[in-house]
Parts: structure tokens; C-alpha cells; sequence
């Protein structure tokens, strides 16, 4: 009965809820909090690198829920000590917590992560299995899309094709209505924004299950990109003057370019990286090939894994990968407790 | 996980729900978004016939029924005012498209939640069957049966339909099934013995007396199709719910009050209009 208080007060310290960074400095034991992300591949990776902090290096570690913008504040005040996928300086928040100092982003965990605009490769290819014909089988790169409006049927506004861009307000929605403009394809095409990322989900997914043509806006890494064969449509190579057009949603004439090439990282807190120097190592050395996460995304939304089984199911089956992070004692260590 | 409740009792429909939604979509999706096609042309149609109109000529068309309704000039001035403040603030199309979909839908409701409200007070068993089917309608998280729907009927303005149809039916429904139940019983019995059939019971009788609860069920399902238009912007409507969605999302809380007040004013002049009727006529 005596100790209630005081382990209420050591939980409330924990949590850092009392003066964030003298309760890691005094607790260096207390478990790490990594922020838990919603989406598959922040999941998956926040549960890869539990596993190896546990199993590696012994810390206990736990989760807390929020979203993007809340664990980015709660990083910058010592709250969460982890966020394992961040898109390191796209929102304001981040970018103000890093100048301060108080959040690092950490190795370049996913190379070659992109957005672009996509179509499922039957489209362009046809697919015999299902009995599909190519119906743009000139299709290559957004120039191309000016001759196959009517592919892309819009049934709101017929004669003209689809476009499903993302819902309005995220940054990306921007960048692909200035996009329509620069390709000269605004008159061809009526800019569909999907109201939220989960309709975007469900149209694209019941799209490609029926065999359906659909032009829409994407990222990398995503189950999706892993579940289905896709074919992303060429732009013109990046330029950062296109753009700072293409961002600007006053600028009456954009040009075209790519999108910035996307920088995943491992966020911590400045508290972790002074507290854990052998996993700040880690984190750095973190190198997932986009591919093999795709298809590990994709089995796990496919199977509906729990995150944790599908990290311990990469951990068994690709060893050479996360071995190459680790110093040898660890990874034997890692090896042993599967 | 859930300790403290038997793992022996526990179970998960979820995943049979899962593949119905896949199998569903597979074998009907093509069909069903044909369905949704023709209906989406009936949407489409009748936004384009409110775009054909000038908005001058729109207002005034607005003012005379709202004087016809209210015989009052202040109250029809200050109705028409407000759509004119929608316009001034540049939404004007949004608000067409609004417009548009609580029109559909609300007819939609008219057709399906009188006859439906008549059944239920003619017959006890379909009362206690149908009241609740009501209540699911009006608690399920809309959007546990948005992303099916959207899957199956595409994305944009038919799945709001369906969506506000689901939302605005019951209280148009329960409101028509009181006024009825309400009707002093000796008053048919006379009509019976005077010789009306069931059907000039109904229609001459029962109706009329019950028409002022029916009119404010009707102006409850409005209320709650324009207050669904946001969730339906969220599954790719067009119109004001689209701005207040973009408002609120890129934290713009004025463009967001903007068009949430927008909607506000439509919602002001549907309802004094509604609610006139609803109580002129006697």
C-alpha cells in the first residue's frame, strides 16, 4: 500500500510528464517510448526496432498513440523518445524542434522512396489471366495522359478523364493540382480530391479488383505498392526551381518536375541521443530496400499481421539485411531469441 | 488482450465481414456502379439545371416561395439575404452543388420514409421489426458503412447520398409514424362507416391530419442531410463540406468558418421555408 505513490510518481516520470529531460537523465532504465504510428510502414518499423533495442540491447520499451504532428511536439519535448519513420522536414513543427536542437533525424532508413502519379500495369500491358485488354498501351509518362482522357472516364464529368488526387489539405494535394496545370492536362482532366486517405484507399483498392482503369496519386513505402504491379508514370526529372512552382498554389504558371525526393528517417529526441549512443549507432546504419518492404507491407495488410509477428517474421527470414546494422555480439543476441 | 473476459467466449466476425466486402466487390462491383451511374446522372442533371439558372433569378425564385410560405416580406428579404451572403463570400457553385445533393437525398427520403412511416403505424409487427433497423441507422459510425459502400458505388457524390439517406431517414419515418398514431381513432371509424375505402381513409383523412408532424420530420431529415454534408466531402462530394474539410485540415479556421457558416445560412433558409409550410395550411 506504501509504495503506491511512489510508484505512481516513478510512471508519471516515466512518462515525462513531470520535467521531460531530467527524468531520462536520472532514469536512463525507464522504457523507451516510441510514438505509434498509424500507417503500415511507420508500424512495421517502429516494432522492427523494438525488437532489436529489447532482444539486442536489453531497454524496455513501450508505445504511445498520436498523430504525426502531436508525437512530432511530444519528440521535441522529450514525451516520446523515438518516431520510427519520420519525413524529416515536411511540417513545420519538425523543422522548428530540429532547429532548436531538440529532435535529430537519424540515417536515411528507406532509399529511393518516391510519390508520383500511378495506373495499375493492366492498363498498359493488359493482363490475359483476367481477360483485360491494354486499353493505353501507349501509356508512359504524364505527356502521354493527354491522349487517354476517356480511359479514365470521370462519371461526374463525362468527356473528361479522373484524376484522384489526395484529399484536400495535405500538402501533396497542392503540388498535384499545380502539377495538372504544368502537363497541360487541366481541360483533360477534372482534379478529384478523395476527401481522406482512407476513400482514396478503398477507390483505388475496388478499382484494381475489378479490373478497372484508374489514374491516382501515391507514395512509397506502401502496402500497396508491394500488394499490386503498378506503373508509376514518367515526369521530368527534379528541379528545384519547378519546383518551388508546384508548391505554390498562387503561382498561375508552374512547371514540371518531379517530387522531392523523399528523406525517411528514425526521429529521436535529444535526451535519447545523449542516453543510448550504441542504438543512435543503429538507427543510423538502418537500411530497408524499398522492395522487399513493399512486399513485407503488403503480405502484412494482405494477412492483416499484428506488426510485432510480421517484425519477427522479417527478422527469421532475412537475416543478412538487419545484420549488416548490428555489431556481431547484438546480433547473435537478436539471432538467439527468436 | 481483453483479460477478465473468458477467452473461451470470445470471437471476431471480422474477418468474414472482410471477405463478404471483397466478394461483394469482385462479383457485384461493375453492376452495382452502374446503378450508381444512373443516379449520379440524375445529381449531375439537376446541378447543371441550378447552374443554368442566374443566381439574381435564383434569389428571386427563393424570395417568392419563402413569402409564399411565411406571407411575411421582412422574413423573405432576410432568407434571400442570406443566400446572397453565400454568394458574396465566392461559394455560390459549392452552394449549387450542396444544394443539389440535400434535394436528392431529401426526396429520396420523402419516397422511402412515408410510405415506410404508414406501414409502421398500420402494422404493429413491422413497427417492432423496422424501430431497430432505425436506431442502427442513426448510431453506426457513419464511416463503417461509408468505405464499403464507396467501394461498391464509387467515389463522390452517390455514396453521400446513400450516406444522408442512411443518416436522415428515421426521423422523418418516426415523425410520420407519431402523426399518424397520434389520429383520434373515431374520426376513421366514422369515415369507415360512412362508407370511405382504406385508401380515402388515408389519403383524405389520416394524412392531412397528420401532415403538420410529417412536415417536421421532413424538416429534421433536411437538417441532418446539411449536417452530414461534411462527413459526405470526406468520400469526395463537391460543395461547402469540401471547404470547410480543406479549412480544418491545413488548420485555415477561417475558410473553415466560412463555409461551416455557409451551410449554417442554407441550412436557416431550407428549414423557416419547411417550417411554414409545415404549419400555413391550417
Amino acid at each position: 500500500m506504501k509504495k503506491g505513490p511512489t510508484l505512481l510518481l516513478g510512471a508519471l516520470l516515466a512518462l515525462g510528464l513531470a520535467s521531460a529531460d531530467s527524468a531520462a537523465a536520472a532514469q536512463p532504465q525507464a522504457p523507451i517510448h516510441f510514438g505509434a504510428i498509424g500507417w503500415e510502414s511507420g508500424a512495421f518499423t517502429t516494432e522492427l526496432l523494438r525488437v532489436i533495442a529489447e532482444r539486442g540491447y536489453g531497454h524496455a520499451t513501450d508505445t504511445l498513440p498520436g498523430s504525426t504532428v502531436s508525437m512530432e511536439v511530444a519528440l521535441a519535448r522529450n514525451d516520446l523518445q523515438v518516431i520510427a519513420e519520420e519525413w524529416a522536414g515536411r511540417s513545420p513543427a519538425w523543422v522548428k524542434a530540429e532547429q532548436a536542437g531538440q529532435v535529430f533525424a537519424l540515417g536515411d532508413t528507406v532509399k529511393h522512396a518516391e510519390e508520383g502519379w500511378w495506373v495499375p500495369a493492366y492498363v498498359v500491358e493488359g493482363d490475359t489471366a483476367r481477360n483485360i485488354k491494354p486499353l493505353a498501351p501507349q501509356l508512359r509518362s504524364v505527356e502521354d495522359l493527354k491522349q487517354y482522357p476517356q480511359v479514365f472516364r470521370d462519371p461526374e464529368a463525362p468527356g473528361k478523364g479522373r484524376f484522384l488526387n489526395s484529399p484536400s489539405g495535405w500538402t501533396s494535394e497542392t503540388v498535384n493540382s499545380q502539377k495538372l496545370k504544368a502537363y497541360g492536362l487541366n481541360d483533360l482532366y477534372s482534379n478529384f480530391r478523395s476527401g481522406s486517405g482512407a476513400a482514396m484507399d478503398a477507390e483505388i483498392g475496388s478499382a484494381i479488383r475489378r479490373g478497372q482503369p484508374v489514374l491516382f496519386y501515391y507514395w512509397n513505402p506502401t502496402p500497396l505498392m508491394g500488394r499490386y504491379k503498378l506503373i508509376r508514370l514518367q515526369e521530368p526529372p527534379f528541379d528545384a526551381q519547378a519546383w518551388a512552382t508546384l508548391t505554390d498554389a498562387a503561382n498561375p504558371a508552374p512547371k514540371g518536375s518531379s517530387s522531392l525526393p523523399a528523406k525517411l528517417s528514425i526521429g529521436v529526441s535529444k535526451a535519447f541521443r545523449d542516453n543510448y549512443p550504441d542504438l543512435v549507432k543503429v538507427f543510423e546504419q538502418v537500411d530497408l530496400p524499398i522492395d522487399l518492404l513493399n512486399r513485407t507491407l503488403a503480405s502484412m495488410s494482405e494477412k492483416r499481421t499484428p506488426p510485432r509477428e510480421a517484425a519477427l517474421a522479417f527478422i527469421r527470414d532475412n537475416p543478412a539485411v538487419w545484420k549488416a546494422w548490428l555489431p556481431a555480439d547484438i546480433a547473435a543476441k537478436v539471432e538467439a531469441s527468436l | 488482450m481483453s483479460e477478465g473476459f473468458p477467452q473461451a467466449l470470445q470471437f471476431s466476425f471480422a474477418d468474414g465481414i472482410n471477405r463478404l466486402v471483397d466478394w461483394l466487390v469482385l462479383n457485384y462491383g461493375d453492376h452495382l456502379r452502374a446503378v450508381s451511374d444512373q443516379l449520379l446522372q440524375v445529381l449531375v442533371g439537376l446541378e447543371n439545371l441550378l447552374r443554368l439558372v442566374p443566381w439574381w433569378l435564383l434569389l428571386l425564385l427563393v424570395g417568392l416561395v419563402a413569402w409564399h410560405a411565411t406571407r411575411s416580406g421582412v422574413r423573405s428579404l432576410v432568407l434571400v439575404g442570406l443566400l446572397a451572403l453565400i454568394g458574396m463570400l465566392g461559394l455560390w457553385d459549392k452552394l449549387l452543388q450542396t444544394l443539389a445533393l440535400v434535394l436528392v437525398s431529401t426526396g429520396l427520403c420523402v419516397l422511402i420514409g412515408v410510405p415506410l412511416g404508414i406501414l409502421l403505424a398500420a402494422r404493429p409487427l413491422a413497427r417492432r421489426l423496422i424501430m431497430p433497423v432505425l436506431d442502427v441507422m442513426q448510431t453506426l459510425p457513419a464511416f463503417v458503412y461509408l468505405i464499403p459502400v464507396l467501394m461498391l458505388f464509387g467515389l463522390g457524390k452517390v455514396p453521400a447520398v446513400f450516406a444522408t439517406l442512411i443518416y436522415a431517414l428515421p426521423p422523418l419515418v418516426r415523425l410520420t409514424e407519431l402523426g399518424l398514431a397520434q389520429i383520434d381513432p373515431s374520426l376513421l371509424q366514422a369515415a369507415h362507416g360512412l362508407g370511405a375505402s382504406r385508401w380515402q381513409r388515408l389519403r383524405r383523412i389520416a394524412l392531412p391530419l397528420a401532415l403538420p408532424s410529417i412536415m417536421a420530420g421532413l424538416n429534421q431529415s433536411v437538417m441532418m442531410a446539411l449536417s452530414m454534408v461534411v462527413v459526405a466531402s470526406m468520400i469526395g462530394a463537391r460543395g461547402l463540406g469540401e471547404d470547410v474539410l480543406a479549412g480544418i485540415q491545413t488548420l485555415n479556421v477561417g475558410q473553415g468558418m466560412e463555409a461551416g457558416l455557409a451551410i449554417v445560412a442554407l441550412a436557416m433558409v431550407i428549414d423557416r421555408i419547411s417550417q411554414a409550410y409545415g404549419r400555413g395550411r391550417r
